[in-house]
């Protein structure tokens, strides 16, 4: 049914004719990886673009609390665990020192690839004299299971290294600048099955360009392109959820009672872009005992990043939509998956990654060629 | 995933051959029952799935389309 659906889809987008150029951003790298695997981005007219912006965690935590987990990690008799991608993101630091957990685990330091906020509190109980730090970088998905890990009873010698980002104020400090970038909004469907479609209305209302949320198969990633365009041929911006097995208008109530009972908002970092209002969680002041950006401040003060991508690496440029991955001089050159230089190359949600691992690096070695 | 039984705030849940444990404290008690279908992210149920309201927006979707070509089969 899908695959009858999606082809449905695609005839009908194909009949349709936007006037001008017409620009799709979405903000998960769940959503770029299926529109590579699929080959949408081929299928569909050539006047319809779609370009992935912020919609990879790892890649925009800032470099200061990268450098504080290693920091902590390498000096402090304690246990780091972290998802997987993050141990291989790279920061600039001075020659000689470690500039990834990776590095820093290579230096001795005892750090742990996990896969769920669950392990760390297994690897805390099983070290009860040990302090164990989970370094947390996510998007509310995520987010409302770290809420769940503290609410449901966290271990006392576990702490949280918070990177933890909202998504929507990304979106809006991108449409609150002179150009946008982009004409139409593909909304993330697992942050709005948690959060609800509502959260992207202001997208339609206050900026007068048409969203729709989309799910992570092909079809319904279609019938979101096709919804949007066909809205913005008739002159309409309104929000669609083509993804209503999962998302509902309010989402998930009691995980966001779950986050609010255990999160502020704040206003926060993002590598490559710069602070951006209300979009970071903190811990609350109840659980400060547990708040490792508190308990080991020191390393912060210490840092002098300034949240800047490696030297020749146009991360930041392909995180707001403003430059494809492989118009990076350095994309399939200097820069892969086995040696990534910057962080889009190193996580399963960055673009770099996603459009290198679809064999979207043929392409360049063919036109190199 | 489908869940297939619940013990507490955990949930013995499969799909395609796989079976797992799932977390359910981000959901309020009694909402999941077994045969509820969820997705899961990081270990936790995050919302659950309604199999229903996608067949029906995607009849919906092909009525329309069907109206819109004015085809009286659709
Ligand atoms: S290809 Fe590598 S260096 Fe270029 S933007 Fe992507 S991650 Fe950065």
């Amino acid at each position: 049914m899908s695959n009858q659906r999606a082809r449905q889809l695609l005839d009908q987008i194909n009949t349709l004719a936007p006037s001008n150029p017409f620009k799709i951003m979405n903000v998960c790298g769940g959503h770029e990886r299926t529109i590579n695997l699929a080959g949408l981005r081929s299928l569909l007219p050539g006047h319809i673009e779609l370009i992935p912006g912020p919609g990879c965690p790892v890649c925009i935590c800032p470099e200061e609390t990268i450098a504080m987990a290693i920091a902590i990690a390498l000096n402090e008799p304690v246990v780091v665990v972290t998802f997987g991608d993050m141990l291989h993101v790279p920061i600039n630091t001075a020659r000689g020192e470690p500039r990834s957990l990776e590095q820093a685990r290579a230096a001795g330091a005892n750090i742990h690839p996990i896969a769920s906020p669950l392990e760390a509190r297994t690897i805390a109980l099983r070290h009860p004299t040990q302090q164990v730090v989970f370094f947390m970088a996510g998007f509310e998905t995520t987010s409302a299971p770290t809420a769940a890990l503290i609410a449901e009873g966290i271990p006392d010698n576990l702490l949280l290294l918070l990177a933890a980002r909202r998504t929507w104020p990304a979106v809006a400090q991108l449409l609150n600048r002179d150009q946008a970038g982009f004409d139409a909004l593909i909304a993330p469907g697992h942050v709005s099955a948690v959060m609800g479609s509502d959260e992207w209305r202001f997208v339609a209302e206050r900026h007068q360009r048409p969203v729709a949320v989309a799910g992570f198969d092909a079809a319904s990633l279609l019938a979101a392109i096709c919804s949007v365009t066909q809205q913005a041929i008739n002159g309409e911006a309104t929000l669609v959820n083509s993804y209503p097995a999962v998302v509902t208008p309010s989402g998930n109530r009691h995980a966001q009672h779950l986050i609010d009972q255990t999160f502020t908002t704040v206003d926060s970092r993002w590598r490559g872009i710069g602070t951006i209002p209300a979009s970071g969680y903190a811990l609350k002041k109840k659980y400060r005992l547990h708040d490792a950006h508190i308990h080991f401040s020191k390393y912060s003060a210490q840092s002098h990043h300034k949240d800047e991508m490696p030297p020749g690496c146009d991360c930041a440029k392909v995180i707001l939509g403003k430059e494809p991955p492989d118009h990076c001089p350095l994309y399939g050159t200097a820069c892969t998956p086995s040696n990534p230089v910057g962080p889009c190359m190193v996580s399963d949600e960055g673009a770099c990654r996603i459009w290198w691992s679809s064999g979207l690096h043929k392409q360049r070695r063919a036109k190199q060629a | 995933m489908q869940i297939t039984e619940i013990d507490g705030d955990l949930a013995s849940c499969h799909s395609g051959g796989i079976t797992r444990t799932v977390n359910l404290f981000i959901f309020e008690r009694g909402v999941l029952k077994p045969g509820d279908y969820v997705l899961v992210h990081v270990g936790y149920a995050i919302q659950k799935i309604d199999p229903e309201a996608a067949q029906l927006a995607w009849e919906t979707e092909r009525e329309m389309q069907g109206a819109i070509r004015g085809d009286p089969n659709a």
